[in-house]
């Protein structure tokens, strides 16, 4: 509990640090936020800068303007969209959950796949299923994630058009709750199967390890030669010993999992928080900005965390105070 | 374990020989190598030999692969050759690639070996500083970083190398960790070595083959963020990148597949040659895992 | 260049793949006064619809349209918010003009019909403007429409909304009853009858709007209270925005749809894709050529570049008329002369965009024809740049050059940045190419005069006070503004003619002090036009009545309907 207590601590602590690192990068560099609100508007002269100015606190000194923002972030408030004129918190939780999803099921599949294709691997090396696996680990690992976003694009788009490229369920849908499930699941597939390979070959590699160093182990022999069926071999020895490694790399595959989110919503026209990073960006709306980046590193911080947890629930024996 | 046990226990064979012939026997690590070689060699064509302009409209647009004789890779949606446009681009992709490596390995280097050798407060701040950095998603924050100070290639390597660093801080300081109470850093210490002999003559050649493999492998992490910030539109667009040639093309995907698919596959190959080569490496320097 | 294509010699004007008219009685074509005025291209296309409407009359009957059904439109502009009165652009217009309605509509003969207003009569001195609003007109919360609002409208628009010359001469709006506004005027005012149309004045709620919030960054822009056709259901932000029909909409029986998306897409593939999955009907602001040619081809599907005559979209090159060597008119008109107008129309944009000269577009009833074309003439261009003294280096370079554009539309913009790098060495002009990252960036370069050349696209916005004068009147040159004279050209002669083009009501003595405008800015070139920058719009074929009076979809889509629901 107190180990928990001080993690969250901490967490906070990095949090602050992050919104004023990028709050202070924000402001110092070259360009004047007023100038691009006002271009937005449609052109503007410069009484009407001013009037920006006062209305969005930028003519008040920048440490004033850090101190009235983080005390704003406290209670929530993450400011107001330059873009949208709306608050950034609604525009980021409604972004918030297609991300999560997208990111959660390209995790999923990851690992299911990658164990999957893990454990075939090492029962049989020389194996076509092996060669398979070492195929799509390296495309995974090599081929830049938008590319292969594209790629499948190109298939199901124009070869096999069975599947949708574009975006996280129909604009003209209109039905019942199932039938919005199955339409989401749908659009669901290319993106999370384009995010998930970049993370295949890791679990890939990180099952057959485990596996290799499991099969020849004493009790594992034993085991055999008492004749417990392979399979049961497999799956009650081999693969618990895989858990605590592949649960370690998820939580810290995280970040990465955002920036990778980040290329493949723009793919395929994800709604999420990574497209809405991107869009903010090209339009300098800067307070969005800001909240995606304090959003992202408290999904990044809050995934940590539950990693140690789960990790010390999974092995009491771990004595996470006395890590180094 | 692993170089220093190693150095002792087989006398007579250098261990940076061992290496070379383990990498040698390596048959990924070879293709990887040869393929890597091309690359190099074809890119060294292309930015010093080469003069051709990779912006030139050279003949109709998104004309198809081996339509017209000059053009085996076809033309792309202003009708530019796109075999010049890799000649040409894979210079900056590569220069990048390297270069944000380079800034990688000295920040992380330096962090990961002050906080492993010194430890106590030391170590606790540089690991919380370097934590700092690992909460926020990489390609986000470079791309904040490369929009905020205009991309041009030294922003984009100096971005990169500032996202990518805490990983070899890690991997340094574990290595530091294990090493400073070996018994040559203290018998090194018994005959007087100071602090900076110590790190950097002592334990850093000690600690670098893990360090080589993980600065390899940086490379090809690099080039593929570069060619994400270049598709995104935050690339250099003064300078002909492999990135820059998939994001420009990307709207013209339906009718022309090919401009996109072969600076994709270059970067493919190109990453897939660098990271054959890292295992190669990580092999030949760990033989413990010959047996795997 | 090694590469030849034969494009046809046959007009590059109509492409209207499917020609659809509007089933409402009514006169189609009034080859009045002003008609005689309209460009060859109009003229063809009204004579194209007249035949098919007598050959059609079968179709013309409103009784035969089966209310019901909804649209789904993509594009790829995201609007910040909904209310058209404080902001200009097509991403808010299209959705704004749904959901407020302004009090008139403009017909593609540039006619303006009644919509908000029954009638409206300029007085004989055109100093004052009697609108009659029609009768039970309600907005979305029920609460009727009045001449109120009309006031409170057009007085925030004038106010709050970047075109200022819009009401500008607007002194006060009286209100002698509900229904009667009359519009006071400081100074005859041509343009405001053109400024009550479209997106460009929205009748919206005083009531909601005017309770002292700032009106530009009011809540109710996101949420709003409309006046319209269609009232907003949900307002995705970068995402969605879904309407539906307004049931007590003051034209009975309108709009006939049930529900219109409008679905934010981040890529230009994937709209055209969905359009030809049957994911979405209608596209507009079509620009690339190889998406208008596929779609062209598409089964089921209509592609027309009608309705884009009021925006009349313009794609040129400006030039930095206060930095040398631009300062020298012979420079700038052998740059002119250099440039290659019949590749950039027919190689680099296969033919779907069509050539511009002068500042004012073709179909607006303003044009004139008869300005220099400056055709492709490499040795005049030569002679102009010895004449004005600068002699060629030993590598044949006079001077360097660097051209900006504005980022994100590749084929209008970029592509012929890029041209200009390989054509203008020609004249031994050699060319940097200056590339933005993003918008903020180019504006801030451009609007800071810090450039020698840049690409860029303006919008006529139907009358030449609106969309025009912007650019050419030496009174806004104003830093720091885009889209101002950010050519910093002045001209006496052109600020007198614009000055009183302004205010001239008679169309005649307008027109003619427009053509004096036309031919002297066409000589100076502070801007060299280059394109009508080609839009248009995709829509699924079984759509009837899709707009086509000067605004497009960038007015009421109430007459709009399914001819068969698919």
């Amino acid at each position: 509990m107190v180990y928990l207590l001080r993690r969250l601590a901490f967490g906070v602590l990095l949090l602050a640090g992050v919104v004023i690192l990028n709050f202070l990068l924000i402001r110092l560099a070259p360009g004047d936020p007023a100038a691009v609100i006002a271009g937005e508007m449609g052109g503007a002269s410069q009484e009407v800068l001013a009037s920006i100015r006062e209305r969005y606190g930028l003519d008040k000194p920048l440490l004033v303007q850090l101190g009235i923002y983080l005390s704003n972030v406290v209670r929530g408030d993450l400011g107001e969209s330059y873009f949208f004129n709306r608050p950034v918190i609604d525009l980021i939780l409604s972004r918030l959950g297609p991300t999560i999803l997208l990111v959660m099921a390209a995790q999923l599949l990851a690992i299911v796949l990658g164990v999957f294709m893990g454990v075939l691997a090492s029962l049989k090396p020389q194996g076509f299923l092996s060669g398979f696996v070492a195929v799509i680990s390296t495309v995974g690992y090599a081929a830049p994630v938008f590319w292969t976003g594209m790629m499948l694009t190109i298939l199901f788009a124009s070869i096999f058009p069975i599947l949708p490229v574009e975006g996280m369920s129909s604009a003209r849908f209109r039905g019942g709750t199932f039938d919005y499930i199955l339409n989401v699941a749908r659009h669901l597939i290319l993106p999370a199967t384009t995010l998930g390979i970049i993370f295949l070959a890791q679990y890939a590699r990180l099952a057959r390890a485990a596996m290799i160093d499991v099969l020849g182990a004493d009790y594992v022999r034993t085991a055999r030669a008492k004749g417990v069926p392979e399979s049961r071999v497999v799956f009650k020895h081999a693969l618990r010993n895989a858990v605590l490694p592949i649960l370690t790399v998820a939580g810290l595959q995280f970040g990465n999992l955002i920036s990778g989110a980040l290329l493949v919503e723009t793919v395929f026209n994800w709604p999420g928080m990574g497209r809405l990073a991107f869009d903010s960006i090209l339009r300098r709306d800067y307070p969005v900005l800001l909240g995606v980046l304090f959003f992202s590193a408290m999904m990044v911080v809050l995934a940590n965390i539950l990693t140690d947890l789960s990790y010390r629930l999974a092995d009491p024996r771990i004595n996470t105070e006395g890590r180094s | 374990m692993s170089v220093q046990e190693t150095r002792r226990a087989i006398k007579p064979v250098s261990p940076l020989r061992e290496a070379a012939q383990m990498f040698c026997r390596n048959r990924p690590a070879i293709f990887g190598t040869v393929l890597l070689s091309l690359i190099v060699a074809a890119v060294f064509y292309g930015t010093f030999i080469s003069g051709a302009d990779p912006y030139e409209i050279v003949w109709a647009p998104q004309a198809f692969p081996g339509e017209a004789e000059n053009i085996p890779l076809g033309t792309d949606y202003m009708g530019r050759d796109i075999l010049t446009g890799l000649l040409k681009g894979g210079g900056p992709t590569i220069a990048v690639g390297l270069s944000a490596a380079l800034i990688t390995v000295v920040i992380g280097i330096s962090v990961g070996a002050m906080a492993g050798y010194f430890g106590g407060w030391a170590d606790n701040a540089l690991m919380r500083f370097t934590e700092f950095f690992q909460v926020l998603p990489a390609l986000l924050f470079a791309m904040v970083l490369v929009t905020l100070f205009s991309p041009t290639l030294t922003t984009i390597a100096i971005a990169i190398g500032i996202v990518s660093w805490p990983q070899t801080a890690r991997l340094t300081r574990a290595e530091f960790l294990r090493i400073r109470n070996l018994e040559y850093v203290t018998a090194a210490r018994a005959v007087g070595a100071g602090n900076n002999r110590i790190i950097w003559r002592v334990i850093l050649p000690n600690a670098l083959p893990p360090l080589i493999v993980s600065a390899t492998l940086t490379i090809g992490v690099a080039i593929l963020f570069e060619a994400g910030l270049s598709f995104l539109g935050l690339g250099d667009p003064n300078t002909m990148s492999w990135g820059l040639m998939i994001g420009a093309n990307r709207s013209y995907l339906l009718d022309a597949w090919w401009p996109v698919t072969f600076p994709g596959l270059a970067i493919f190959l190109t990453v897939l040659a660098v990271s054959l080569i890292g295992d190669g490496l990580n092999d030949a320097f760990n033989p413990k895992l010959r047996q795997r | 260049m090694a590469y030849k294509t034969n494009f046809s010699e046959g007009c590059p004007f109509v492409t209207v793949s499917q020609a659809k008219q509007k089933q409402t009685p009514g006169t189609v074509i009034e080859m009045g006064n002003i008609a005689m005025k309209f460009s060859r291209r109009l003229l063809l296309n009204s004579a194209l619809a007249a035949t098919i409407l007598a050959a059609a009359p079968a179709l013309s009957h409103a009784q035969d349209i089966e209310p019901g059904g909804s649209v789904v439109v993509v594009s790829t502009q995201a609007p910040r918010h909904l209310n058209p009165a404080v902001q200009s652009g097509i991403a808010t217009a299209v959705p704004g003009t749904q959901i407020f309605a302004s009090l008139l509509k403009y017909d593609e003969n540039w006619q303006p019909q009644p919509y908000l207003a029954e009638s409206w009569d300029v007085a004989e001195d055109g100093l004052s403007v009697t609108i009659t609003l029609v009768e039970g007109a309600t907005f979305h919360d029920g609460e009727p429409i009045t001449s109120e609002d009309v006031r409170f409208s057009i007085m925030t628009v004038r106010d709050n909304h970047p075109f200022q010359t819009m009401f500008e001469p607007v002194s006060d709006v009286e209100t002698p009853d509900e229904r009667t506004a009359v519009i006071k005027l400081s100074k005859p005012h041509p343009a405001l009858l053109l400024a009550m149309s479209g997106a460009l004045l929205p009748i919206i709620p005083e009531h909601v709007y005017g309770d002292g919030q700032d009106v530009q960054v009011h809540p109710a822009n996101s949420a709003p209270v409309g006046s319209g056709p269609f009232r907003l259901v949900e307002f995705d932000p970068g995402r969605q925005i879904t309407l539906e029909r307004y049931e007590d909409f003051f034209i009975e029986g309108r709009p006939y749809l049930d529900r219109i998306v409008i679905r934010i897409v981040s890529d230009p593939s994937s709209m055209v894709l969905a359009l030809e999955a049957g994911e979405a009907d209608i596209l507009p602001f079509l620009t690339a050529s190889q998406d208008i040619r596929r779609l062209e081809s598409g089964e089921g599907l209509a592609v027309t570049n009608r309705g884009y005559e009021g925006i009349g979209a313009i794609n040129w090159l400006a030039f930095n008329t206060n930095k040398a060597p631009l300062d020298d008119i012979r420079v700038r008109q052998a740059i002119a002369y250099a440039i290659d107008r019949d590749f950039i129309v027919n190689a680099l944009h296969r033919g779907v965009s069509a050539p511009q000269r002068g500042p004012i577009v073709e179909s607006n009833p303003l044009f004139n024809e008869n300005v220099e074309a400056y055709d492709l003439d490499l040795e005049k261009a030569t002679a102009l740049l010895d004449e004005a003294g600068h002699a060629p280096d030993a590598n044949g370079t006079r001077f360097t050059l660097t051209v900006d554009y504005l980022p994100g539309t590749g084929e209008q913009q970029q592509n012929i940045a890029e041209y200009l790098r390989s054509q203008l060495p020609k004249i031994g002009i050699a060319v940097e190419v200056r590339a933005s990252p993003d918008f903020p960036t180019w504006s801030q370069r451009i609007s800071s005069f810090d450039f020698d050349l840049t690409m860029d696209m303006v919008f006529n916005w139907g009358d030449p006070v609106i969309g025009v004068h912007r650019t050419y009147l030496s009174s806004n040159i104003r830093e720091g503004v885009i889209w101002s004279n950010t050519q910093q050209y002045s001209n006496d002669r052109v600020d007198e003619l614009l000055e009183e083009a302004a205010v001239e009501n008679d169309p005649e003595r307008r027109k003619a002090l427009y053509d004096e405008f036309q031919t002297i800015v066409t000589d100076e070139l502070p801007v060299y036009n280059i394109n009508l920058i080609p839009y248009h719009t995709a829509y699924d074929e079984r759509l009837g009545n899709m707009p086509e009076g000067i605004w497009g979809l960038m007015q009421s889509m109430d007459e709009v309907y399914w001819i068969e629901q698919p």
